[in-house]
């Protein structure tokens, strides 16, 4: 562990273990200017919830456009990520589209098919010592993708690559992705044409199908927003899962309780949520000069709202870094807020509550296991497991 | 049909504010602020809209006799 903390401690090995104590320290500074920028400009770190939360909000003000997926330079690999580096009225059209696709209404009509996988991904793990990552943790949001897509059994283990392959995309490394992605332009342009001849009950039929005001997605956009799923839905609920499970592992006392009372279990999954974000920031860019907690911020800054920080700001959430079942989470930023507040939320807690109550169901004790897990590392901006030994039984 | 917010449920996503501008506006905390309390016609196809993509299912739309 680092003595001195300064702002390079946000991209610091220490930062992927564990960068809560590093936000903590450098939080009244936000906005925080950080030295050698990313890819020319100035960037600032936002840690304050109310900072964060007004600049999400202000999309006039702050772009979303060329900020994420690669390197973050325009046109990088040639290809740019839909709706998440969008601004409206490009993302306005493609939202009001893609929006249908995960609402709490059709998100209930996959609860059975969730309970039925973790249930057969669980019979699968067995007890004893698990590493649930690769057991549970990755595959169960990558089959409900894929379901949820119209992807044949058969096909899953070519899914699952071109999942793999974009592992890593979401922290800015798009090395193996490219073949995937070419590999699931065929086949995705090939499923849309099929499907706007002839719908099925799948996401894809949904989005080349006309809606009420005659719109619908090109094969392209199709391709984009199945590219977005897998990255932006995959790791990201692994990881939550993940964070979960090790957070309910070291405290014995609440999985009995969770044991006896599951209505707690929406709580338990929306506070792991704030108490370790597992997307800890994203990228805005300022189109025009402003100002945040006073500081001017120059047209073409790049600011880092970290939705992490914010979710853990002593102003926001009294004794933030305790994990408890009596707070107000309304204001929690972990699915972001705004016009590209997080799509796939519904899916991701569902996900999360179906995983729980089936874990509970089936286990009396949850533990650490003989080996602590290993933190993701790499570029902090996912906080997750790689690997998660725990003692279930 | 009556349109209104569950204050408790919602989650400040600001979707419906974004996307139904005809329908809602920024609240002061955040919450919307409904413009048509009784949307007919194409307004309240999309109050249904909203109300179906709400990620809280915040968004009511209640027949008159139902009040609480």
């Amino acid at each position: 562990m680092q003595e001195t903390i300064t702002p390079e401690s946000l991209f610091s090995p220490d930062a992927g273990q564990d960068p809560y104590p590093i936000y903590s320290a450098l939080r009244e500074r936000s906005p925080l200017l950080l030295e050698g920028g990313f890819g020319g400009g100035r960037t600032w770190a936002l840690l304050k919830h109310d900072h964060v939360y007004n600049v999400l909000r202000d999309h006039e003000t702050y772009s979303s456009a060329g900020g994420f997926g690669g390197s973050g330079a325009a046109g990088s690999g040639g290809f740019g990520m839909v709706l998440i580096n969008d601004d409206p009225p490009r993302h306005t059209r493609f939202r009001r589209i893609v929006n249908k696709t995960f609402t709490p209404r059709r998100i209930a009509e996959v609860q059975p098919l969730i309970e039925r996988v973790a249930g057969e991904l669980l019979d699968e793990m067995g007890t004893g010592e698990r590493e649930i990552v690769n057991a549970y943790t990755i595959p169960l949001p990558v089959k409900i993708i894929a379901h949820m897509l119209g992807i044949p059994g058969e096909d899953y283990k070519t899914f699952k690559a071109w999942s793999d392959s974009l592992v890593g995309v979401s922290s800015g490394g798009m090395g193996n992705a490219m073949g995937g992605i070419a590999q699931m332009a065929q086949y995705f342009t090939k499923i849309a044409a099929e499907r706007r001849t002839e719908a099925g009950n799948d996401l894809v039929s949904l989005l080349v199908q006309p809606d009420g005001e005659g719109e619908s997605l090109q094969e392209w956009e199709v391709l984009g927003f199945c590219v977005l799923l897998l990255v932006a839905g995959n790791e990201t609920t692994t990881n939550l899962l993940g964070n979960m499970f090790n957070g309910l592992a070291r405290r014995p006392e609440l999985w009995a309780k969770l044991r006896d009372d599951r209505s707690l279990v929406p709580i338990v999954v929306e506070e792991t949520l704030r108490w370790q974000s597992p997307v800890q920031f994203i990228f805005r860019k300022a189109v025009r000069d402003t100002e945040i907690g006073g500081q001017a911020i120059a047209e073409g800054d790049r600011v880092l709202t970290y939705f992490a920080a914010a979710n853990r700001d002593p102003e926001m959430f009294p004794e933030p870094d305790e994990f408890r079942l009596d707070r107000d989470l309304h204001n929690h930023v972990a699915f972001g807020m705004g016009i590209h507040y997080c799509l796939g939320s519904p899916l991701a807690r569902a996900e999360a509550q179906v995983s729980l109550n089936a874990f509970l169901d089936r286990f009396e004790t949850i533990e650490p296991g003989s080996v602590p897990g290993t933190r993701l590392g790499g570029m902090p901006l996912i906080y997750g497991f790689r690997e998660l030994p725990l003692v279930v039984g | 049909m009556k349109l209104s917010i569950d204050r408790e449920s919602c989650l400040r996503s600001g979707q419906c504010i974004y996307l139904q501008p005809e329908l809602f506006r920024e609240g002061e905390d955040h919450v919307p602020v409904v413009l048509v309390e009784r949307p007919e016609g194409a307004l309240l196809e999309k109050a249904e809209e909203a109300a179906d993509i709400c990620p809280a299912s915040a968004i009511l739309l209640t027949n008159d006799s139902e009040q609480d």
